[in-house]
């Protein structure tokens, strides 16, 4: 492949991935529908303007898009607009998508804080290998997860250094769980 | 550019946004086409000349908006791409929006051809 080539689906693929990027308002195959009619336009006018012995102009051809951001505008403006609730409505449109907003942030700031603390307690183990842990009374009817000062009496540690990878997964999880839920709220707000 | 060139542009560029359904619909007219066909179909008349950007996020409204179709078509080795088509409801607002098209050209031609001093006298339709 020729450094012209290589520089030219850069240039493609930096303009996609900002075009999917402002996108994120779209349902997701909705979005991607979007970014794979463009990808289509443009290999498809290089592949002509190359068929016609020219130079392939990739610049030209996405100013002829425009600005990333200001084309995923006019793909979700129907989004913004939507249709106009009836009188009266209105507050509980308002009220809805407050409720949303706060969901969001809380879900937010609740879901990072899990995963956090989960990293926390993989990266301490490291630190205060007698401090960290699960521990599980001889008969079952209490049991300690994570980070304690003074381990527990007479009570054994179940997990030992698997709490490492246990609690890194876990927090990877969650972390990604906690930004599925946040796109599905974003489309709502 | 002076204010006139300026005025002109300004004009040309409502117009056009005016009429660019019709001519969108108008270019679907029995005919299945994909973006970059029918980018150049219009890029080819001086009056609905436009861009990437305007025609497909126009496409997509008017799909939304169910007044054309589309369909990923791929042909032999060529790249696979998003033929659009009128449908039924599409073609209802062509004939709707070519009889509003058609009377405007009637009626102001008939202004641009019935100067004053005279008093206009406009008769039948």
């Amino acid at each position: 492949m020729h450094q012209s080539e290589l520089n030219h689906n850069e240039m493609i693929h930096r303009y996609l991935n900002e075009l999917r990027r402002y996108l994120v308002r779209l349902a997701p195959h909705e979005a991607q529908e979007v970014i794979r009619e463009i990808e289509s336009h443009l290999f498809d006018v290089m592949d002509q303007q190359t068929a016609a012995g020219q130079n392939p102009d990739v610049a030209a051809i996405l100013r002829g898009f425009g600005d990333a951001r200001q084309l995923a505008a006019l793909y979700v403006a129907h989004i913004e607009e939507g249709a106009p609730p009836p009188l009266g409505f209105r507050a509980i449109q308002r009220m809805k998508k407050s409720v949303t907003a706060s969901l969001y942030f809380t879900m937010a700031v609740f879901g990072f804080s899990m995963a956090f603390a989960l990293l926390f307690v993989a990266g301490a183990k490291f630190l205060l290998p007698e401090s960290v842990g699960v521990w599980s009374t001889p008969h079952g009817n209490s049991i300690v997860v994570g980070f304690v000062s003074v381990p527990p009496m007479a009570t054994p540690e179940v997990m030992g250094w698997w709490i490492v990878p246990v609690a890194a997964a876990l927090a990877i999880g969650v972390a990604l769980l906690t930004r599925k839920v946040l796109q599905v709220l974003k489309q709502h707000m | 550019m002076n204010s006139t060139e300026a005025l002109m542009e300004k004009w040309e560029v409502q117009l056009r946004k005016g009429t660019l359904e019709l001519a969108i619909l108008a270019a679907l007219q029995q005919r299945t086409l994909y973006g970059l066909e029918l980018l150049k179909l219009l890029q080819s008349l001086p009056s609905t000349t436009i861009t990437e950007g305007t025609l497909y996020p126009l496409l997509d409204r008017l799909k939304r908006d169910e007044l054309v179709d589309a369909q990923w078509v791929q042909e032999g080795d060529s790249r696979p791409r998003k033929y659009y088509q009128l449908t039924p409801l599409g073609t209802q607002k062509l004939t709707d929006l070519t009889g509003l098209w058609r009377q405007s050209v009637i009626d102001i031609e008939f202004l641009l051809a019935n100067p004053g001093p005279q008093p206009l006298q406009k008769t039948g339709a």
